[in-house]
């Protein structure tokens, strides 16, 4: 029997029942359309946060720190004899950097000195608290930073800004009447919009004056400090997709390590309070290497721990998500499964049914010469048949589901957004066929023992 | 061509064995056409199954067309009745979800033959049986008689040994049934197919060359065929 044919028959048997149809079609395209969503819900998540771990912990960088088994203080606390190698085999020193810097797949390294977080004073009095950090400003390129505005400078007493620095830039006296007003009355929506709004108010800062201001918050009355004028000569691009509240988080005025070292003397209490930069020459407490591809990190890292410096990269971030997330696609499969485990039980019960209905039918054909396996191949074609349309079905209610959510997570105002990936379609579709055929076995095969004279005999 | 040798069946009723048919013995030449008399309970019915296959005789051999049918698995036996034999029904028996065309090509489907030939040849015993503008509509657009003709026309299809037409006039009026008795008269001459011709009515019966008459699972009439009888004529005289 030609597979043309038995498709034709099980084609016509598909159209002819309608009830037995819309039952198994249901049945498998709920299981389907489950299987589908957990898969794809499981994966937009995944994409979603990867994105976001991806945004925060670049994933091609090594942080590395001073390290070896010699306690050391980095080059935070000076000293003469910490700044003898000898002593200190860990410490991480600009020769180290310089051999850093000419390993295979390196793209850049620099250091990255967190100086704290100041008051950045512009000249029209506006106010905004920026991350300070100390680096080669002629790397930012090397490290994928792209300039808005302006461009690398090293010239003393220069900084660049990321785009978030020149959001919300307020003079001090709105925002404390704001952040009065607020206080008085946290949930009035009106204030919070104000907020929101300004947060996000963009002003010119390339070329500008800025100040940084250091409080002493050691004494009582709050002693202020302010460094000489830095002047603004890049401002850097966003990351592609942030919105410009995203970016109004994130506010970095990144200085040269001259200009840093220089900060440190104009606003130093005498104290290290955590809100002033504090940069020894020639030795750094964190430097950032940035490594042609993520293959290459575990190689690179071994290299640098070689050099008796900590390395650690931001793969375990992923690792863990990709550990997570297989979990709960695991767990979204086996729901799916169970739904079409469930949906069988109704395929099983509808075939038999129509089996039953049949029976004098399979009787005539038996009597015509069809064998057992060209009725059991008829039966199982069928199921199959009726799995894929239950499938297609499934698919559609998937994107239906799918557009839905998306709506649902959209007036919610989250950016999270589902999508059905195209590999999850196929496995919907067969695990819809493959549980068409595996429900229409048992009455493919009670058909095929279908007795042709007790079928064709009439009472 | 058909050979019934000795054939017995009983069956179980709690623990009793009534025996319906009781040392059967006959045959039936290639061309012939051939009926099986008898009333209701005579056991003609169980004879025809038995012939067709569709039962397992307690005892005896029934060969067609050289092959002892009584020997045969499940499989082997489709795939014979599929090459060798050819049914008429009395309830027509046609698949109601196929047009006329499809319910005569039906057994070329499990034959996988080409459907332009399973056409072919559906149209042509279709023309046979006298009703070629029939062959789009559906069983239930047909008479009693013309489903009869379809039921006919696919028995014919696969060019079998033999033809067993159970009351094939059984559901049918008269006039209709003197047609098919003459459609069935003309096909066996005209395509030398042997005919068993299962009937309880005597009228039917005497237009077949011979008839073998069952009663109480008995054979009670079994005439010599025609070449046979006058072999034995030329041989005493």
């Amino acid at each position: 029997m030609k597979i043309r044919d038995i498709s034709r028959m099980a084609w016509d048997q598909v159209k002819r029942r309608k009830v037995v149809t819309g039952l198994c079609m249901t049945g498998i395209s709920i299981g389907c359309a489950a299987i589908i969503v957990a898969l794809s819900i499981g994966q937009s998540a995944q994409t979603y946060v990867t994105d976001e771990v991806n945004r925060n912990f670049k994933m091609d960088e090594i942080t590395v720190t001073p390290g070896g088994g010699i306690p050391s203080q980095g080059g935070g606390s000076g000293g003469a004899a910490q700044n003898n190698e000898n002593l200190d085999p860990g410490k991480l020193t600009a020769q180290k950097l310089e051999i850093i810097k000419s390993l295979n797949h390196v793209v850049a390294a620099a250091p990255f000195e967190d100086a704290g977080y100041m008051q950045m004073l512009t000249v029209d009095n506006k106010i905004a608290d920026v991350q300070v950090k100390a680096t080669d400003l002629r790397t930012l390129k090397e490290f994928g930073f792209k300039f808005k505005q302006g461009g690398v400078t090293d010239l003393p007493g220069m900084v660049v800004l990321n785009y978030g620095a020149t959001l919300g830039l307020i003079d001090n006296e709105t925002r404390q009447k704001l952040y009065e007003q607020m206080g008085a009355d946290p949930f009035n929506s009106d204030l919070m919009n104000q907020y929101n709004s300004l947060s996000v108010l963009p002003s010119e800062m390339y070329r500008q004056q800025v100040q940084l201001q250091a409080t002493d918050y050691s004494t009582a009355e709050g002693k202020v400090k302010l460094s000489s004028a830095l002047q603004v000569g890049g401002i850097l691009a966003t990351a592609e997709g942030t919105d410009d509240l995203r970016a109004s988080y994130e506010k970095i005025m990144y200085v040269s390590l001259e200009t840093a070292a220089m900060l440190t003397e104009q606003l130093s209490f005498g104290i290290n309070n955590g809100m002033s930069p504090n940069v020894e020459e020639n030795s750094y407490k964190t430097v950032t290497v940035k490594v042609d591809s993520t293959d290459n990190i575990k190689s690179v890292e071994a290299m640098i721990q070689k050099l008796n410096l900590n390395a650690m990269d931001n793969l375990y971030q992923q690792e863990m998500l990709k550990e997570q997330f297989d979990m709960i696609k695991m767990a979204a499969l086996g729901i799916g499964v169970f739904i079409l485990v469930i949906a069988s039980i109704s395929i099983i019960v509808a075939m038999t049914m129509s089996t039953h209905q049949r029976r004098r039918q399979i009787g005539i054909m038996k009597v015509l010469g069809a064998n057992m396996g060209q009725i059991r191949n008829m039966f199982i074609t069928e199921a199959a048949l009726l799995g894929l349309l239950g499938g297609l079905l499934g698919v559609l209610f998937s994107y239906l589901i799918i557009m839905g959510l998306n709506k649902l997570v959209g007036t919610a105002g989250d950016s999270l957004n589902f999508f059905i990936p195209l590999t999850t379609i196929p496995v919907g579709l067969a695990f819809a066929i493959m549980t068409g055929v595996l429900s229409g076995i048992y009455p493919a095969i009670s058909a095929s023992r279908t007795d042709a004279l007790t079928a064709i005999k009439r009472d | 061509m058909l050979r019934v040798e000795n054939i017995k069946h009983s069956f179980k009723t709690g623990n009793e064995w009534t025996t319906v048919l009781h040392d059967i013995n006959f045959t039936v030449n290639k061309g012939e056409m051939v009926a099986l008399l008898g009333s209701s309970g005579s056991g003609k019915s169980t004879m025809l199954n038995l012939m067709a296959g569709l039962m397992k005789p307690t005892e005896g051999h029934i060969y067609i067309a050289g092959h002892d049918i009584v020997q045969m698995g499940e499989n082997k036996l489709a795939e014979f009745r599929r090459k060798h034999i050819g049914f008429i029904f009395q309830a027509y028996e046609l698949i109601t979800s196929l047009t006329v065309r499809e319910n005569v090509e039906l057994p070329l489907v499990f034959q996988s033959v080409s459907p332009s030939v399973r056409k072919q040849k559906a149209l042509a015993l279709l023309e046979q049986v006298g009703i070629p503008d029939k062959a789009d509509l559906f069983p239930s657009q047909l008479s009693g008689g013309q489903q009869q003709r379809v039921s006919i026309a696919r028995s014919l299809i696969t060019e079998p040994s033999v033809i067993f037409a159970d009351e094939p006039t059984g559901n049918l009026d008269t006039r209709t049934e003197e047609e098919i008795i003459a459609i069935l008269l003309k096909l066996n001459q005209t395509l030398k197919t042997t005919f068993i011709v299962v009937t309880h009515e005597l009228e039917v019966a005497e237009q077949m060359q011979r008839t073998f008459s069952l009663r109480d699972g008995y054979l009670i009439n079994n005439p010599p065929a025609a070449a046979d009888a006058k072999s034995a004529e030329g041989g005493t005289g």
